[in-house]
């Protein structure tokens, strides 16, 4: 008998393969398991994730998946309440995938859909981690493909996007400065490593959007592609100059510079918008430097600062298990099944 | 009890069919409980699972008296081809039946050789998109099997994709009769009947067949074609 309390989340807009169980408790939310498969090693390569190679790995590994998750939980598919899945935004041919996957169950288990959006999941999964939000928070969401900023008045159905990436990802500016340093993609996680032994102070990188001019339209906005290009130019021209390059004070200066207006632009947000809980969420709170960084500015601030382990912030089931399981903590109706997804999701929208 | 057959591999399409069929492997009597057919070549995933529900509630079916998931595994663009695939694939997990995949050209093909000679061969083109086919070429895998009983079939070439020049070129359709919608896209080249499209039913009665065979039917799909990919250039310079 399908378990009201029990929720099946799926997660496909890129190219991971999530599905997550999650028990809905009075006062938390539980993880019950998390499975993901990863067709990155298919989109090295290229340097960047190919839509239809992610789109064909997603569509075998779904049911295995769904079989993995089931059976590390010992729970059986019957007894799943509702199946919530990501609606956007992500790419078309995964997303559509994922969507299809979670129709077919809901009607062949008989339950609910839910349709998610997936920025304001990597929000969300930190309630299984931290506990269940306060009244309002403030939730950074950085990765490849998005940097926002969001007031969160309730998770499911309150959400308000304060400001954006104007150009690139914070994600994105470490995958293409990682390109031009020669390093593997994807870049972070190298730059990460080299910026550990190197000198953030040693170049002075500029920090986007963070100008006087730029606080009456931009204060709750970022920009990278101009860091990007200033590391290009000083990495040309000591090449030109037929001088080494310090991959360590340069991987190091330009985490700095990222972190620095990310955790600046986001604790004057929180001050501004009177709120005293930051939620830190998306692949790129991996980073090591944003979170020593905002961790010490949050302290200094008196802002309490929640950031899931790195494990919850990639691209996972967890964080649709955990929004679908706030949205049926809710009792918010159903998704439709003709629901369609959307590449360009808004952040205003939990749900479908 | 009725099993569940879909094909995205050209129209969206559902029927459920009763397993087992009633009488002899007549294409008249091949036991369409309810069926639903949307001409739209997009927002297959978005279509599917209404329709799934429409036909269940239209012959008051219960999802749980489904007794298999029967789905064409192409060959078609890749999109809509893996919402139907996936959708299978998820529901008759969720339902713990079987799930079968029947390459759907070959439905046409029965389809089109029922009414045929003994001897006939089919040529089955659909639309590829980009200016090319889907193409197989067909005929009955025993000669035996009166008109008017649904056959099963052989391929004797592809599937495959291609251009119509280049099939023409090649005599694909020589000595075949031409079948199946991407007859209508470039009759200069190959001309033949349209009309004949992918009945789930047909997929159904096929599956069923191979199923009491104890044949293997595994739901991969059918792209013929790679991912359009370009490996990285290497990296242009910001600085002049």
């Amino acid at each position: 008998m399908p378990d009201a309390s029990l929720v099946l989340g799926i997660e496909t807009s890129c190219d991971e393969t999530g599905v997550a169980l999650a028990r809905i408790h009075d006062d938390r939310t539980e993880l019950l398991v998390d499975a993901v498969a990863s067709s990155v090693d298919e989109h090295a390569r290229f340097g960047g994730i190919i839509p239809e190679i992610a789109s064909r790995a997603h569509l075998e590994a779904m049911v295995p998946t769904i079989q993995r998750a089931l059976g590390e939980a010992d729970v059986d598919l019957g007894q799943v309440g509702a199946v919530a899945v990501t609606a956007g935004p992500g790419l078309v041919g995964p997303l559509t995938v994922g969507a299809a996957a979670a129709k077919a169950l809901a009607v062949g288990l008989g339950v609910p859909l839910h349709g998610v959006n997936h920025v304001i999941g990597h929000a969300a999964v930190d309630e299984m981690v931290h506990g269940l939000f306060p009244e309002r928070v403030m939730a950074l969401v950085v990765s490849g493909g998005h940097s926002s900023l969001l007031l969160v008045d309730d998770v499911a159905t309150d959400v308000t996007e304060l400001g954006h990436t104007l150009d690139d990802a914070a994600g994105e500016a470490f995958d293409k400065v990682g390109r031009l340093l020669g390093l593997p993609y994807p870049g972070g996680p190298h730059i990460d490593r080299l910026a550990r032994e190197g000198d953030p102070g040693a170049i002075r990188f500029p920090r986007g959007l963070t100008a006087a001019k730029d606080q009456a339209r931009h204060a709750d906005d970022f920009s990278f592609s101009g860091l990007k290009t200033a590391v290009a130019r000083w990495v040309e021209a000591r090449q030109d100059a037929g001088q080494e390059i310090p991959l360590h004070d340069v991987a190091a200066s330009f985490a700095a510079a990222v972190a620095d207006v990310l955790t600046a632009k986001t604790i004057a947000a929180c001050r501004r918008h009177e709120v005293d809980t930051l939620v830190i969420g998306g692949g790129f709170s991996a980073n090591s430097q944003l979170r020593e960084l905002a961790t010490r500015r949050c302290a200094e601030a008196g802002i309490t600062v929640r950031i899931p382990p790195i494990r919850y912030c990639t691209d996972n089931g967890a964080m649709i298990a955990a929004l679908g399981a706030a949205v049926v903590r809710r009792g918010l109706p159903a998704s439709p099944l003709d629901l369609a997804v959307d590449s360009s999701m808004p952040l205003t929208q939990v749900t479908v | 009890m009725p099993l569940l057959a879909l094909d995205t591999s050209a129209d969206i399409c559902v029927s459920l069919v009763a397993d087992p069929r009633p009488g002899p492997w007549l294409a008249s009597t091949l036991g369409t409980l309810a069926s639903r057919r949307v001409v739209e070549q997009r927002r297959h995933a978005e279509l599917l699972a209404p329709m799934i529900e429409e036909v269940l509630g239209e012959a008051e079916v219960d999802r749980r008296d489904l007794t298999a998931v029967v789905v064409g595994t192409g060959p078609a663009p890749f999109t809509g081809l893996r919402a139907g695939l996936v959708t299978a694939r998820t529901l008759a997990l969720a339902l713990g039946v079987p799930v079968h995949g029947v390459c759907s050209l070959e439905a046409v093909a029965a389809q089109a050789l029922t009414d045929l000679d003994a001897a006939a061969e089919v040529l089955v083109v659909t639309d590829a998109r980009r200016r090319e086919l889907y193409a197989a070429r067909y005929r009955r895998r025993d000669p035996a099997t009166p008109r008017g009983e649904l056959p099963e079939v052989v391929a004797l070439d592809g599937p495959l994709v291609d251009s119509a020049v280049a099939l023409q070129e090649r005599g694909a359709a020589q000595g075949a009769t031409v079948v199946g919608a991407g007859a209508a896209l470039h009759p200069e080249h190959l001309a033949g009947d349209p009309e004949v499209v992918v009945d789930p039913a047909v997929l159904a009665v096929l599956a069923l067949r191979r199923a009491e065979r104890g044949e293997s039917m595994p739901t991969e799909p059918l792209y013929l074609r790679r991912p359009d990919v370009t490996p990285s250039a290497g990296r242009k310079r910001v600085s002049g």
